[in-house]
């Protein structure tokens, strides 16, 4: 029953190293899934916790058709701890509901600014803003959106690596695997630096998508030089605060990601990709046993219950 | 420097748009083709600046012999822009609501403006138009 916590905690010690020497695209997919498969077994391990000692109610064994000696005798859950699994398991069912409320919402609110933008030019929508700034949109096929001032930053080829860096986005539909991220974290908090990482880890994987098509590394990493320099100075001249620290987190990773350019093309790594699958495994294994032995109980008890009567 | 592989479907028309609406006048075929990063053939900008005429996106008009093409500035425009604005003020206001919004760049630490700019000195030096 530990564990899924013990996987959490391996996973949050290895996020941000592991996502960086995988190949982004492995990267994002891997950490995604191994966070949800996380997050729904340790809710599962937890909510049998709780009720192993629910069970025990004398008004839910009557409804269960089970004796609760039976699951008070066989090595019994601590009251105290069934009880606090409990409360843990609603707080964070609570938490991952609210989650998926506000990702639906910001989901129609882009959807709604795609269709107001109208459909661009394959998608791309330029806005007359002296402050440059770039970025994707998710909805209705999605909507690239690009200030003339940071088109009049760039020299035509780095033009093309932001455009084919923003189409990755879209094309790939990264927010999804960010909102499926963001949902495991909501409800298993430790999980959180591992939607950082496949935050961090659709932008690498945009940048080599746009590498790839204009193949040309440097190319994009000057690219995002100049944008990032771009909008440093804009900032500076308009006296606007620097900006919001809950996404500094995110983006000061632009640095990194240029040098990430510079250097050769991420290889394949299997062995650390098989490693992050067993990990990933071991949860999803103990909620499987957990749940196989909580069944158990409960055919005995029913079986005590039906001998009594 | 690349254009060897194929682009992806309104790749194209992206880079067309976004090569005029960088342009501070109106540009000729030419001008647009010799903008574009490498291995186009002069029709085939032809035919996407036709497209987006025809959808609305540019404007076209004679100028000595030849069709010169700008962005459209159509009341959409207007609109377009402020939906911009309101999707950015929203999205900036919740840390959390950034999964919904993909940022080409964001904002710098003063180490990495350094770093960057290093990296812009040392490079080739193509240099934005003015």
């Amino acid at each position: 029953m530990f564990l899924p916590a013990a996987v959490s905690a391996g996973l949050w010690l290895t996020a941000a190293p592991v996502a960086r020497r995988l190949p982004p695209a492995t990267a994002v997919r891997l950490l995604t899934l191994a966070a949800l498969l996380t997050a729904l077994s340790s809710g599962a391990v937890l909510a049998a916790a709780a009720f192993l000692v629910l069970a025990r109610l004398p008004a839910v064994a009557v409804a269960g058709r089970w004796s609760p000696a039976t699951f008070a005798a066989l090595d019994p859950v601590p009251v105290v701890a069934g009880v606090g699994a409990g409360v843990v398991v609603l707080v964070l069912l609570a938490s991952a509901v609210r989650r998926v409320a506000s990702a639906g919402r910001d989901l129609a609110v882009a959807a709604r600014t795609c269709r107001r933008l109208g459909p661009g030019a394959g998608g791309l929508v330029v806005v007359d803003d002296p402050a440059p700034d770039a970025y994707a949109l998710p909805g209705l096929g999605g909507r690239v959106v690009v200030s003339t001032a940071m088109l009049r930053a760039l020299p035509p080829a780095e033009r093309r690596a932001l455009l084919a860096h923003e189409a990755a986005h879209l094309r790939h539909h990264h927010h999804l695997h960010v909102q499926l991220a963001e949902l495991a974290a909501a409800a298993n908090p430790p999980l959180r630096p591992l939607a950082a990482a496949v935050h961090a880890a659709v932008e690498r994987w945009a940048d080599e998508a746009a590498a790839a098509e204009l193949q040309d590394r440097a190319l994009v990493a000057r690219a995002l030089a100049r944008a990032g320099l771009a909008r440093a100075r804009a900032a500076r001249a308009a006296q606007v605060p620097e900006s919001h620290p809950a996404r500094d987190a995110v983006d000061s990773a632009v640095a990194e990601r240029t040098r990430a350019l510079l250097a050769p093309r991420p290889a394949g790594r299997r062995g650390l990709a098989a490693a992050v699958v067993a990990l990933m495994l071991v949860p999803v294994v103990s909620a499987a046993v957990t749940a196989g032995a909580t069944e158990h109980r409960v055919d005995v008890a029913q079986a005590a219950w039906a001998r009594q009567h | 420097m690349s254009g060897q592989t194929p682009r992806p479907r309104g790749a194209l028309e992206r880079e067309v748009l976004a090569c005029l609406a960088a342009a501070t006048q109106p540009l000729t075929a030419g001008e647009v083709l010799a903008d574009l990063d490498g291995g186009l053939a002069y029709t085939t900008v032809m035919t996407t600046l036709t497209r987006l005429q025809a959808k609305g996106v540019l404007t076209r008009r004679l100028s000595g012999r030849a069709y010169v093409y700008a962005v459209a500035g159509d009341p959409d425009q207007v609109e377009a822009s402020l939906a911009a604005h309101r999707m950015r003020r929203v999205l900036d206001e919740g840390g959390d609501r950034a999964g919904v919004l993909a940022r080409f760049v964001a904002d710098l630490s003063p180490e990495d403006e350094q770093l960057l700019a290093g990296l812009l000195a040392a490079g080739p030096d193509d240099e934005p138009r003015t």
